[in-house]
């Protein structure tokens, strides 16, 4: 993985100081969906080669939760936000 | 609020222990506060400063930035419950206080070779022109989280929660061995 991680809070931070929560899922289904599209909302995760959207938790820092695109072929870290970010951004 | 009185003890088993006129020297900070000072998404740090400089002026404006909306505010003059109860009722509107003092303590590691030692345990990068004076960043030294902030020229000064400083201590001993003497 890339050893260096742009904090847009703190700079660049190595990735020690950062908690891998996983993949940004997609948005939340009805409370009345169907139950396949729940499991697969809770339970089935992609593992795509190349670019990837993860939350990233800089619990060694500023303790504020990233989102941050990650190819997972040449674990180039393209783009980091504040996760707040994708809620004001209309994109949660 | 406090519910008990403070007891201010020193939290390192040997507090004088670093090297008489050696090239670097750390010290435990016994007296004063340190406030975890929260705000809003919106609040910045020139407004704190500002309220800070209105409601207790007595206590100086070292506010050192953690996160975004969050800081410690730390001073060398100890404060009353009283006191303190009464700054945060005047910050009500704009900053929520939590007093941090019996909780997180600092240290100075200071001497010309305080920037080697440190590098051996963090990655933040502490050369002269990168991180000025007074400014801090929120880091880890090796596993420990710590908030490093650089008070003089070759003084840096650490926040660590009390439950970890005797380690941290410890480590910095170690990491300071190669310039201590005797």
């Amino acid at each position: 993985m890339s050893s260096l991680v742009k904090c847009p809070h703190c700079g660049l931070r190595p990735k020690e100081e950062f908690t891998v929560r996983g993949e940004v899922a997609t948005p939340r289904p009805d409370a009345g969906a169907e139950e396949a599209v729940w499991f697969d909302h809770v339970y089935l995760r992609d593992n795509p080669r190349g670019e990837h959207r993860e939350y990233w938790h800089h619990s060694g820092g500023c303790r504020r939760w990233l989102v941050l695109s990650r190819n997972t072929l040449t674990h180039e870290t393209s783009e980091v936000v504040d996760a707040s970010t994708l809620k004001t951004g209309g994109a949660a | 609020m406090r519910d008990y009185p403070l007891n201010n003890r020193c939290a390192f088993p040997h507090p004088d222990a670093s090297g008489a006129g050696a090239s670097i020297n750390l010290a435990p900070v016994k007296d004063g506060f340190v406030f975890h000072v929260l705000g809003d998404a919106k609040s910045d740090e020139a407004a704190l400063r500002q309220a800070l400089a209105k409601v207790a002026p007595e206590l100086g404006d070292d506010v050192r930035k953690s996160s975004p909306g969050q800081w410690f505010w730390v001073g060398s003059i100890a404060v009353s419950d009283v006191r303190l109860a009464e700054i945060q009722a005047a910050l009500t509107d704009t900053f929520a206080l939590v007093d941090q003092t019996h909780g997180r303590l600092r240290m100075v590691l200071s001497g010309p070779s305080s920037r080697t030692v440190l590098a051996k345990g963090t990655m933040v990068d502490l050369s002269t022109d990168l991180f000025a004076i007074g400014q801090s960043a929120m880091s880890q030294i090796g596993h420990i989280g710590a908030m490093i902030t650089r008070v003089e020229d070759d003084s840096f000064e650490l926040i660590v929660l009390r439950s970890f400083a005797g380690s941290l201590w410890d480590e910095l001993q170690h990491m300071a061995a190669e310039f201590l003497t005797g």
